[in-house]
């Protein structure tokens, strides 16, 4: 047997008694059954996942990978020109983009959420400057649509992305860059041959690191999407806490991550495909 | 069909590289040769359009190129560290430069494979590059140069992330390449050794200035200064002021006697010195019969190199390397630290420079 140090062995620990055990409590509860007085009743069932492909929560699962999807895909659009410019730049320049880009987590994330509330509604910061610039007749509903939840979900999650990618661009040796152009490719070529396929990884990471905890975000749809944009995260809040239906929300929680294992699985089976037909 | 740098210099402000100007003919391996930071780094850049120059024109095939982007001169380059795309294997890197150029399919597999061949790895087209060698790594990034027929091709120490039994192998292969292609080769190098093996002729710089231009030969036996002189090879310097003038010859009076000097045409300073290479004196074991210049001293140091033995002489305070090849030793007393030696050389085989470093002709 492998001899490890303590601070594995810590580690180890850590992650089993705050991650895996919590994990295994959902997963146990998610195949029981809740009574009438809203209790846990021990006994196996699978109810609870067959009620998850329910039309209702169906659709509600399909809006929500789908925002998450699209709300990556900007991000991407968005902070891959930020990444490359950090990660071009030098000295003052570098040090104080990337202290602008941390600049919002030093702000508790729901408070920045509120922030975007008062910033965004018909009487808000927003509206008012348009409105009193003459740009608009009437305030233009944000808060409280689809638009609202973009909004607060580029804005917040932007930076996850971000960093992988700007890692990932400052390892990669500038002399690749030159050897490009010196094969005779001009800036747009050296960029999709050389620089993208080099940091393919980090693109991965950065929207993976983005995505997934969109999937199960609540705060920013219950916040800035009012009533009608309902997430799983949601969905799952309320029948945790309004419903007392603890089986049912664990059992979303339990599909929703197999459905990312199922996801990671695939894009790691596919990642070793494509290096295996480079080899 | 050359190139042609035209007063070519760049200012970095803290680092300048001085304007040079130098013609380098179709075909010829030509190399920069100087310490860190002299500047020639700076010069293989500005010709391969990675920087660009403050001043001054490079001119190729008489086409002024000084404005064009690296990506249309037809110019390539063997990187440092040969910066091989890592997403590609062997066959895709040598082939990216012609893919740019759209070439039909069956083309392309044709000039990669024969690129292949030609550098010797005709066997690792699928091979991905972090399973690749040193020595291999540096035979695709010449392919891939090669590959292009580029008219000229930059080489910058290409031989210096590899182990010392390699780099000597690849300098031969280097230079047979240079011949079989025909493509003039640029060559940036910080090993003197190597540029002396390789190049058909040679620049020396330092501190952003080109000191000197020629061949191995003119650079060696003829150094336009005191750096140049230590630069390349070892040296022994005597300095000394003329007492006297011997005909064809004039004195030399030094702290260690008197020596004669050959005249060259020129007139001397008063003050000169004298570049003795080791190679380029005797070690006698007596004084027996000897004419002209001799020096007394000690054995101080020896080491047996197989070919040759280079021994230090000590004079008062001054140490003198020495080499005696193996012919001459083995037929000879052998030496041991402490025993007294002289040492003898023909006037014409010293190397004259004014004090103050410069050469006087």
């Amino acid at each position: 047997m492998k001899r490890y140090p303590g601070t594995a062995w810590f580690f180890f620990g850590w992650l089993v008694i705050l991650t895996l055990l919590p994990f295994a409590l959902i997963l146990g509860m998610s195949v029981m059954e809740r009574t009438i007085q809203g209790t846990i009743h021990f006994t196996f069932t699978l109810e609870n996942y067959l009620r998850c492909f329910h039309w209702l929560y169906a659709k509600v699962f399909g809006k929500t990978v789908l925002v998450a999807a699209t709300a990556t895909f900007s991000c991407l659009l968005i902070g891959f020109p930020v990444a490359y410019h950090l990660a071009r730049s030098t000295g003052a320049r570098r040090q104080v983009g990337l202290v602008l880009l941390f600049i919002p987590f030093w702000t508790n994330f729901i408070l920045r959420v509120h922030a975007m509330v008062s910033l965004f509604g018909n009487h808000g910061l927003l509206n008012h400057m348009l409105l009193e610039l003459g740009l608009i007749e009437e305030p233009i509903q944000i808060l409280y649509t689809r638009t609202g939840v973009y909004f607060g979900l580029i804005y917040n999650y932007l930076p996850f992305l971000v960093i992988p990618i700007f890692s990932a661009l400052e390892k990669l040796d500038p002399s690749f860059r030159e050897a490009a152009m010196d094969l005779g490719a001009n800036r747009s070529q050296t960029f999709w041959r050389v620089t993208l396929p080099n940091v393919r990884e980090g693109v991965v990471v950065g929207s993976l690191f983005v995505f997934i905890p969109m999937l199960g975000e609540y705060v920013i749809p219950d916040l800035l999407g009012g009533a009608k944009e309902v997430f799983l995260g949601n969905v799952m809040v309320s029948q945790f806490f309004t419903m007392q239906d603890w089986p049912f929300g664990a059992a979303i929680a339990g599909l929703l991550s197999l459905i990312l294992l199922v996801a990671l699985f695939m894009q790691t089976r596919w990642q070793r495909r494509v290096q295996g037909v480079l080899a | 069909m050359s190139l042609r740098l035209d007063g070519l210099s760049k200012n970095f402000g803290e680092f300048q590289l001085e304007p040079v100007s130098l013609t380098i003919e179709k075909g010829e391996f030509f190399s920069l040769l100087g310490p860190s930071g002299c500047g020639k780094t700076t010069l293989l850049r500005l010709v391969g359009g990675f920087a660009t120059p403050s001043t001054g024109k490079i001119i190729l095939n008489e086409r002024d190129i000084t404005q064009l982007p690296s990506y249309e001169r037809s110019i390539h380059t063997v990187f440092q560290r040969y910066a091989l795309f890592p997403h590609l294997n062997v066959f895709d890197n040598v082939a990216f430069g012609l893919r740019l150029k759209k070439l039909p399919r069956a083309m392309i597999l044709d000039k990669v494979n024969d690129a292949l061949k030609l550098v010797e790895i005709g066997d690792l087209g699928t091979r991905r590059i972090q399973n690749l060698s040193g020595g291999q790594m540096q035979r695709v990034a010449l392919a891939r140069a090669l590959v292009n027929q580029p008219q000229v091709l930059l080489l910058d120490e290409p031989l210096s992330a590899l182990d010392p039994a390699l780099r000597v192998r690849m300098r031969d292969e280097l230079k047979a390449l240079c011949r079989k292609v025909g493509a003039t080769f640029l060559f940036v190098t910080h090993d003197q050794e190597e540029a002396l093996q390789l190049s058909d002729r040679l620049a020396v710089f330092r501190d952003g200035r080109c000191l000197q231009v020629g061949t191995p030969k003119d650079i060696y036996e003829d150094p336009a200064d005191s750096f140049v002189a230590s630069f390349i090879g070892s040296t022994n310097t005597i300095v000394g002021e003329i007492a006297e003038d011997l005909g064809d010859f004039v004195a030399l009076q030094s702290a260690l006697g008197n020596f004669r000097v050959k005249k060259n045409g020129h007139p001397y300073p008063k003050s000169i010195s004298l570049i003795l290479r080791p190679e380029k004196m005797r070690l006698l074991r007596s004084r027996a019969g000897v004419q002209g210049n001799l020096v007394e001293g000690q054995v101080a140091e020896l080491s047996y190199l197989g070919s040759r033995t280079e021994y230090t002489v000590k004079t008062l305070d001054f140490l003198f390397k020495v080499f005696e090849p193996e012919l001459e030793r083995s037929r000879k007393r052998s030496l041991n630290i402490g025993d007294k030696v002289y040492l003898s050389w023909r006037p014409e085989d010293a190397i004259v420079l004014g004090s103050h470093g410069g050469l006087q002709h």
